[in-house]
């Protein structure tokens, strides 16, 4: 039987006073690839932060279970401690941390355990490898100076470092070029197995090429309003959000 | 009151010192021969022949005159460092004052002249003992002849219920270079003057420096670079981090002299506040008797960026963790400046047990 890994049950975020989330419901059991789609301002990023726990989203109203764990009111640290990773849209520039140290602490913190540092840079230089990075890569300063493509190559580098049990990938397939999101989508592929889930979150689907997903989900107005498969994407890719957006509005 | 006086947070003018008392320990540590002609002495009354032509320093008030009046005539402690001509002394000067029971008192004056073309690293590293109630009071003076270069590297980790009070004069001439890294963590009130004439075409002086204020701590720093000669270079960067009850002044004066035509200065003093229990002011000054002069002053002082937070919660970094490590990041660039290894790692570690240790 598959185990439940994330039950997001009847979610209402606000911020500042405007109701993005508009309680949504969301299940991703283990071993899972789901796809969330919306167009913008249909709450995408929000539920992704909301997911991590950013403190500026306050949960209005519902719960959500990780792992049989109501995680509400977890840190962000503590999430990602229990095996949740955001690859985000737009991932912070920490000049003066390299790449290598910024990792090798994260790894740390994440599994609670010590790890040398020649077997992290063995460990490390093999995930470069398959995502097809140069190795000065690891001594660079944290996301500084990257380019928008690299930005996110970098991300899905912490994701395969960090192996999370469920990854939550914002808007990856923004701005990278067609090599690149076959390359991050065979990265993205060797992280999930038949424990490990992933939520590919995205406004207009560049990676459902290469990565087979279980489950499409359609975000709108801070709900989701249709859920199938692999042929609603294609639906969305052929003739817009319009047509559901007509069925579904009231 | 002037907007100055009222940004006082160290009372100088009632400071009561201690009873000057001699400095017992060996505190010039040479490790390799020195080339020829190259002078590395401690100070003695009267006895330092090269001394003379240096002792008098017009128009340089250091942290008070009072304090500079005290390292001139009541030294115990200091040393004569002279690179002759077209010398340079490849090995760093390291000279350690650390402070015990027995030896709570240095008062030095330092006295290091470069000769034309000639180079030299010097490294002073001020420390106390546990439970000592430690009392410094410096001045140390450079000339930096034409086409010489001097770095000068200064740690100041004494303890919190010490007292500090440094005072530096550069005066640089024509195309001679002047480098200070200037690394400030501790002692319970610490009171920090660099003064920079560039006297001739092309002087330079750099600063770099960082402060880190915890407890109760008061810093008070004031950077001066005063551009006589034409087209003269001056640099200024600060990184500090605030945190607990501590307070700090920051002066960054630009001074272009009648004479500095094409002279370019830029200061900037970045600042990252921990707690709001913090005091920070800085001042930046920019005084031109020059049209054709470009100077530049950037600050800022904030908390940590929520975002850049939350990147590095989401990574598993608790708050605390992410907040040393944003703050060891922002000093990286200047301790990597520091030439010798040991003396970064000895400023890496007293920075993350002093973020460690408090409540952040």
């Amino acid at each position: 039987m598959t185990k439940n890994l994330l039950n997001v049950k009847n979610l209402k975020i606000n911020i500042e006073d405007k109701e993005i989330l508009k309680g949504l419901n969301l299940q991703i059991n283990e071993g899972e690839i789901h796809i969330l789609m919306g167009p913008n301002g249909s709450g995408k990023s929000t539920l992704a932060y909301t997911l991590m726990g950013h403190p500026k989203y306050e949960i209005a109203e519902g719960d959500i279970i990780f792992n049989g764990e109501l995680i509400n009111d977890l840190r962000a640290d503590e999430r990602a401690k229990r095996g949740i990773f955001l690859s985000f849209q737009y991932p912070e520039e920490i000049p003066g941390v390299t790449v290598e140290e910024f990792l090798r602490t994260a790894k740390t913190s994440v599994t609670g355990k010590f790890h040398g540092v020649i077997a992290f840079k063995k460990l490390l230089k093999e995930k470069m490898d398959l995502l097809e990075m140069e190795e000065e890569y690891a001594s660079r300063y944290l996301n500084q100076g990257f380019s928008g493509g690299e930005k996110k190559k970098n991300e899905i580098l912490q994701m395969s470092v960090l192996e999370p049990k469920l990854a939550i990938l914002d808007e990856t397939d923004s701005g990278l070029d067609v090599d690149a999101i076959s390359i991050v989508a065979e990265g993205v592929k060797r992280v999930q197995d038949d424990k490990k889930s992933i939520l590919v979150i995205t406004h207009y689907n560049k990676l459902l090429d290469y990565l087979k997903p279980d489950f499409v989900h359609i975000l709108l107005d801070g709900k989701i309003v249709k859920t199938g498969g692999i042929e609603l994407a294609k639906e969305i890719d052929e003739r817009g959000y319009e047509n559901i957006r007509t069925k579904y509005s009231n | 009151m002037d907007r100055w006086d009222k940004m006082k947070i160290i009372d100088k003018e009632n400071f009561i010192f201690p009873n000057i008392i001699d400095y017992k320990k060996d505190y010039l540590k040479s490790e390799t021969k020195l080339p020829e002609g190259v002078v590395l002495e401690k100070i003695t009354k009267g006895i330092n022949e090269i001394i003379f032509d240096y002792l008098n320093t017009k128009e340089f008030q250091g942290v008070g005159e009072k304090f500079t009046s005290l390292a001139e005539e009541s030294y115990n402690s200091g040393i004569i460092f002279y690179i002759p001509k077209d010398v340079k002394v490849e090995s760093p000067i390291k000279i350690e004052f650390d402070m015990d029971e027995e030896n709570p008192v240095v008062i030095n004056q330092n006295i290091i002249v470069a000769e034309k073309g000639s180079e030299g690293t010097i490294i002073m590293d001020y420390t106390s003992s546990e439970k000592v109630g430690a009392f410094h009071n410096g001045l140390t003076k450079i000339y930096a002849k034409e086409n010489s270069i001097i770095n000068i590297i200064k740690v100041q980790r004494m303890n919190d219920i010490s007292h500090n009070f440094d005072s530096n004069i550069a005066i640089v001439k024509g195309q001679g270079q002047v480098n200070w890294i200037s690394i400030e963590l501790g002692s319970g009130i610490s009171s920090s003057n660099y003064s920079n004439f560039l006297e001739a075409e092309a002087s330079e002086a750099n600063l770099s420096s960082i402060y880190l204020g915890d407890g109760k701590r008061k810093i008070d720093l004031e950077y001066s670079m005063i551009h006589k000669g034409p087209r003269s270079i001056s640099n200024i960067e600060t990184k500090g981090v605030l945190m607990d009850h501590a307070k700090k002044v920051f002066k960054g004066n630009l001074d272009f002299k009648k004479g500095a035509r094409l002279s370019k200065g830029i200061e900037e003093e970045y600042v990252i506040l921990l707690d709001p229990t913090v005091k920070s002011d800085s001042i930046p000054a920019l005084l031109c008797h020059e049209d054709d002069v470009e100077g530049e002053h950037a600050a800022s002082a904030g908390q940590i960026n929520e975002n850049k937070l939350f990147y590095l919660m989401s990574r598993g970094l608790e708050e605390r963790e992410a907040k040393k490590l944003i703050v060891e990041a922002s000093f990286r660039p200047i301790i990597d400046r520091i030439p010798y290894e040991i003396y970064r790692n000895i400023v890496v570690d007293e920075v993350e047990r002093r973020l460690m240790d408090g409540k952040n």
